[in-house]
């Protein structure tokens, strides 16, 4: 992949596109990024883990017969939150891995914060392809069972 | 009589588990990863039943109970009793759902088509022996040129603006005031959200032994799927300092709505509908649960009475209720003996003297 500066590349994904993909990346590629990102986020300014646990998430769905609002049931959830400055790095995965969730908070800070944004926005698009690309041979197969049918 | 304190069996006890585990063999880590590959099926019913969505955890409680479905259950219920709960994720909304099956037998055309995805509905119920002579069975799926759009409308929306269906206003409540089943009592005139909330937690089993009941006759209604969905759904949480929405991940969920008969009146006739969701896919808890959500509407048969149905479709109350008729109840039992034993001896005794009294008689004529 060629050079592409960081200001367009900072544009490229949104804190929200970013947060999706790493919580969905594969978790060892995600530890792995962030160690490799962990000494610049040290250099720039101290850094504080405020949270680092795991717990459940409450999932509300809402009924579509009545438009009632009612809760599904829990998820398990890891949840990681750094500080440094005056920003706040979050992490939440499905699951119970601690160090992956902490991972997400560290790049997530570091997303904020413009550090190894070159770095990391290479790794989104690496990880948004793979994601989209299960997901198209998913839906793919998914297209093959559509029902094509006849009326006599 | 008094009640008499007992001591004994804490050898019998401990050996009696260790048989348990023993019998099952080794538990290690690979055989959980096997598990979780494997039957993602019975995950998703433990799971459901558990109301709490981990694959891993739910895999490990199966292989440490050896499949026992309901001490699964209750492992992973009492697992999630040690959890803080951390915040309530966005409500999910139907039209949102990375449909990955969704049927309706109501209507053959509708919006998005019928996408059966995978199911065994259609396949020859046959052991495949083959297996077990050594061969390797795999399949593999001829995929279309082109993904599938993956959100498909719910049908009752359609059927809204069709006008088959009165209009609704959606619920406005914040996730965190949406009555919880986990945190306040189920009490009755139920609330529409604690019983879908129960019936979605509700024992895969019962669900379908009461929405049978109903289908097959002691209802009134005659059901018919208006959809049944399988899903991946977002969890959209919020980020605490900028207030971002974002996803954490995608869990499977199932969902279903059941029509029946014509309702409202001549000159305005309308659809009735009944509706069911639960964690994982599994659609025959889904489908069962609508129709018990429709049945509940009306009153009859006990499969239709709302209390009779939530309360006896709880799998950790009711199997731990079943099972606690194992452990000792001798100083009650004893004293229904007791108390048999005294009527019986009264009962001789009257006979006795009865008896006394018809011989004394005749002696005296």
């Amino acid at each position: 992949m060629g050079y592409i500066p960081s200001k367009v590349m900072q544009e490229t994904f949104s804190q929200s596109q970013a947060l999706a993909i790493l919580t969905q990346a594969a978790a060892q590629e995600v530890k792995a990024l962030a160690e490799e990102l962990l000494p610049l986020l040290e250099q720039h300014a101290p850094l504080e883990v405020t949270q680092n646990r795991t717990g459940l998430v409450m999932l509300p769905y809402r009924d579509t017969v009545h438009g009632t609002l009612f809760h599904l049931g829990e998820v398990l959830i890891a949840e990681a939150q750094v500080r440094q400055n005056n920003l706040l790095g979050y992490g939440m995965v499905l699951g119970r891995d601690l160090e992956q969730a902490l991972a997400v908070a560290l790049l997530d800070l570091a997303f904020q914060a413009g550090i190894g944004l070159e770095r990391l926005n290479r790794f989104l698009e690496a990880a948004q392809s793979e994601q989209t690309h299960v997901h198209n041979q998913l839906f793919a197969k998914v297209d093959a069972t559509r029902v094509q049918m006849e009326t006599f | 009589m008094a009640y008499v304190a007992a001591r004994g069996g804490e050898q019998a006890i401990l050996e009696a588990e260790n048989l348990y585990r023993e019998l099952l063999g080794t538990l290690s880590l690979e055989r959980v990863k096997i598990i979780e590959e494997t039957m993602p099926y019975l995950i998703d019913r433990v799971m459901g039943e558990a109301s709490i969505y981990a694959p891993e955890l739910a895999a490990l409680a199966i292989a440490q109970t050896g499949g026992e479905l309901y001490e699964s259950v209750l492992l992973l219920r009492a697992y999630r009793s040690t959890q803080p709960r951390l915040a309530y994720a966005a409500p999910l909304e139907q039209d949102d759902l990375k449909t990955v099956r969704r049927v309706s037998a109501a209507f053959k055309d509708i919006p998005g088509g019928q996408v059966l995805g995978p199911t065994l509905d259609y396949s020859h119920r046959v052991l495949r022996m083959e297996v077990l002579r050594g061969e390797t069975v795999t399949h593999q799926t001829k995929a279309a040129p082109q993904a599938s759009p993956s959100s498909f409308p719910a049908l009752a929306a359609w059927q809204r603006q069709a006008g088959l269906l009165p209009e609704i206003q959606a619920d406005q409540t914040v996730p965190s005031e949406i009555p919880d089943v986990t945190r306040e009592p189920l009490l009755f005139p139920v609330s529409r959200a604690h019983k879908l909330q129960s019936l979605a937690r509700g024992d895969t089993g019962g669900i379908l032994a009461l929405g049978y009941a109903n289908m097959r006759g002691y209802g009134a209604v005659h059901p018919t799927i208006n959809e049944v969905r399988l899903a991946y759904a977002e969890v959209l949480l919020t980020h605490p300092s900028t207030g971002v929405q974002f996803s954490a991940g995608q869990v499977r969920v199932s969902s279903s709505e059941i029509v029946t008969n014509f309702a409202g009146n001549p000159q305005d006739p309308r659809l009735e509908l009944g509706f069911s969701a639960t964690l994982g896919w599994n659609e025959v808890k889904t489908i069962a649960a609508s129709m018990l959500d429709l049945s509940m509407e009306r009153s009859g048969h006990p499969s239709q009475t709302p209390e009779f149905v939530l309360y006896h479709t709880e799998p950790v109350e009711a199997s731990g209720f079943c099972i606690h008729f194992k452990l000792p109840h001798y100083v009650t039992f004893q004293s229904s003996l007791e108390a048999m034993r005294d009527v019986k001896g009264k009962g001789h005794r009257e006979k006795v003297k009865e008896e006394s009294a018809v011989a004394l008689e005749e002696a005296m004529l």
